[in-house]
């Protein structure tokens, strides 16, 4: 079985209506007390580049077209992952208001990383089980 | 102490105007059939309220671009018409189409889109740079991407068992929110906390300002195409989060505040927060020092994104970004509450307007919020804190109005008799200084975007809601 992805992973986020929460973690994975650089993986620019697509929130009505055109952007073989409760769909915004139930599930996630927000060492782990998914493909 | 007047729907203009000039205005928000004027004044939170059930009320937004969006948000969510109003497009997309971008007009200007997905890990907006050659002629901003309805949706939902949601309106200010929450559920339940828990509220509070701060400049840095800044100050954002888990058992101290108190088990080993924070407060002041000593650091920095101080008066700039452009209004030196009143509190103010002068606010508020903070747990010795009161919901309208890290944060609630939320209302500091920033990028290239745009580092969640 090759690990080509979980040595060289370029992760693209997308956020659909999270509190910031989440952002906050996900930003401290380039610090130096995570670096993920070390794993050989990155955080990229483009969808265009990506090989894993992160996405945080519950989806809003008026992210559900870009969201969805950020998707359509990746190259296949990708990875949705979960970062969060929200974009699992069980955080505290899911089914408020005009929130919908979780943006993981409407995208097609295949990770889940749990917490409110997850911390940087459980995006790392959700992230390393995306890659080993894409290793298997 | 909170307080309303009733002002006439015939001499709105006059009135609103009036009591700008002798107090800060906060904004204006709808309740049934009714527009309420928030201003502040040293002793409290003053409402206007002005009946809205006849017809339009002039708008105030030529005059006081301040009460543009919230006129906007009034008409879109409570259907009151302002008459004269320069803007008629939507304020909140929701389901339906994206309003179209204001651009400059004319022979050789160019118009560049961005978003409302972004190349980092930022929150959702469509930016769109009319151009003259590389420089902005113009920026329009549309946000609500992350709309949620959220004040909506909390209506009708018992006040005490919201506070949880209030704290995740938006995760990089929740501290400042679950504290403005409690003070209004407490000034209707009519209980007051006691010292050792209004010190803790204060640790709490200064702990957001310095993470929020250091991840501002490490941003800054890193705006500036200096890397070595970006990394040390996220460094050291990550030693202050893992002292805010150590204190609180929550990275971004979630629920930490709660109506009544702090939560049971927030703060219990003062002192030794008190010695981790010594040595991070060491490497946090080196790292300043590195970054304002770092001569092209700072060139980048002076006179990138200038707000002037007129322009950030009538656009309701607030916090840093107000103080850089000397709006000297500081919440716990102004009205102060909590222990802030005890503390003495050392307020920056800054001329310049720039980048460089908001970053050099946020560099006197890191090491105040230090000497804050330490001050507080000296104060708080060993002994441990109480576990909060029993809160009884009261009945009725309040306003509280404090200090975040980004300026002022205003939240307003009606509770009816069976302590049910009939409105609820939130005017974060980034719905008051996003307009502001917006001009602040006029004269500046596209590519100083990221620069100026981390000099303010405001949050999208709690202006979308």
């Amino acid at each position: 079985m090759s690990r080509i992805y979980e040595r060289s992973l370029a992760i693209r986020h997308l956020v659909c209506g999270s509190c910031n929460g989440c952002e906050h973690e996900m930003n401290a994975l380039a610090g130096p007390a995570y670096d993920i650089t070390q794993h050989g993986w990155d955080l990229v620019a483009s969808p265009r580049h990506a090989d894993v697509v992160t996405v945080t929130g519950p989806m809003t009505e008026a992210m559900r077209d870009a969201a969805a055109a950020t998707l359509a952007a990746t190259p296949n073989p990708r990875v949705v992952v979960s970062v969060g409760d929200c974009a699992i769909g069980v955080g505290p915004w899911c089914g408020v208001g005009s929130a919908g139930d979780g943006a993981g599930p409407e995208l097609g996630a295949r990770v889940s990383v749990r917490g409110c927000p997850p911390s940087p060492d459980e995006i790392v782990r959700g992230l390393r089980e995306a890659a080993r998914l894409l290793d298997d493909v | 102490m909170y307080a309303e007047i009733a002002i006439a729907p015939e001499r709105v203009r006059e009135s609103v105007a009036e009591l700008a000039a002798t107090a800060q205005a906060l904004g204006a928000y709808a309740g049934e059939k009714q527009v309420r004027y928030l201003f502040l004044r040293p002793q409290g939170v003053l409402c206007a309220t002005v009946d809205a059930g006849v017809g339009a009320l002039p708008s105030m937004a030529n005059e006081m671009p301040l009460y543009d969006w919230h006129e906007r948000e009034m008409r879109e969510k409570q259907g009151i018409a302002f008459d004269g109003h320069p803007d008629t497009r939507r304020l909140y997309i929701g389901d339906g189409p994206v309003p179209e971008a204001m651009t400059a007009q004319g022979e050789g200007v160019n118009v560049v889109v961005v978003g409302p997905v972004h190349a980092g890990i930022i929150e959702p907006g469509r930016f769109t740079f009319s151009t003259g050659g590389e420089t902005t002629i113009h920026l329009d901003t549309q946000f609500s991407y992350g709309h949620r309805d959220i004040e909506r949706a909390l209506s009708g939902r018992n006040a005490l068992e919201i506070a949880p949601s209030i704290a995740r309106i938006c995760g990089g200010c929740s501290i400042a929110r679950s504290w403005s929450y409690a003070l209004a559920l407490e000034s209707l339940g009519g209980i007051e906390c006691d010292e050792a828990t209004e010190y803790a509220r204060v640790v709490l509070a200064e702990l957001e300002r310095l993470y929020n701060h250091v991840f501002d400049l490490a941003n800054a840095a890193s705006g500036a195409g200096y890397g070595r800044g970006l990394t040390m100050g996220l460094g050291l954002k990550e030693r202050i989060l893992q002292l805010c888990a150590a204190a609180t058992q929550h990275r971004l101290m979630f629920d930490a505040i709660v109506p009544g108190g702090v939560r049971t088990g927030v703060l219990s080993d003062p002192q030794a927060l008190r010695a981790d924070l010594h040595a991070v407060r060491r490497d946090v002041e080196r790292f300043a020092k590195e970054l304002f000593e770092n001569r092209s650091v700072v060139r980048r920095f002076a006179g990138a994104g200038l707000l002037d101080g007129r322009t950030a008066r009538l656009f309701g700039a607030c916090g840093p970004a107000g103080r850089a452009s000397g709006v000297e209004l500081d919440v716990r030196t102004f009205c102060a509450y909590g222990a802030y009143a005890g503390l003495d509190v050392r307020i920056a103010n800054e001329k310049g307007g720039d980048v460089l002068a908001r970053c050099s606010v946020k560099r006197r508020e890191i090491a105040e919020s230090f000497r804050l903070i330490d001050a507080s747990l000296a104060v708080l010795g060993d002994s441990s804190i109480q576990d909060p009161q029993t809160v009884e919901c009261g009945t009725g309208r309040t306003t509280t109005a404090l200090e975040g890290s980004r300026g002022v944060e205003t939240l307003s609630i009606d509770v009816s008799g069976d302590g049910t939320i009939e409105r609820l209302h939130v005017i974060s500091a980034s719905y008051r200084n996003w307009p502001a920033a917006a001009r602040a990028m006029e004269g500046n290239i596209i590519p100083d975007f990221p620069l100026v745009n981390k000099s303010f580092n405001l949050c999208y969640s709690c202006m979308d809601r």
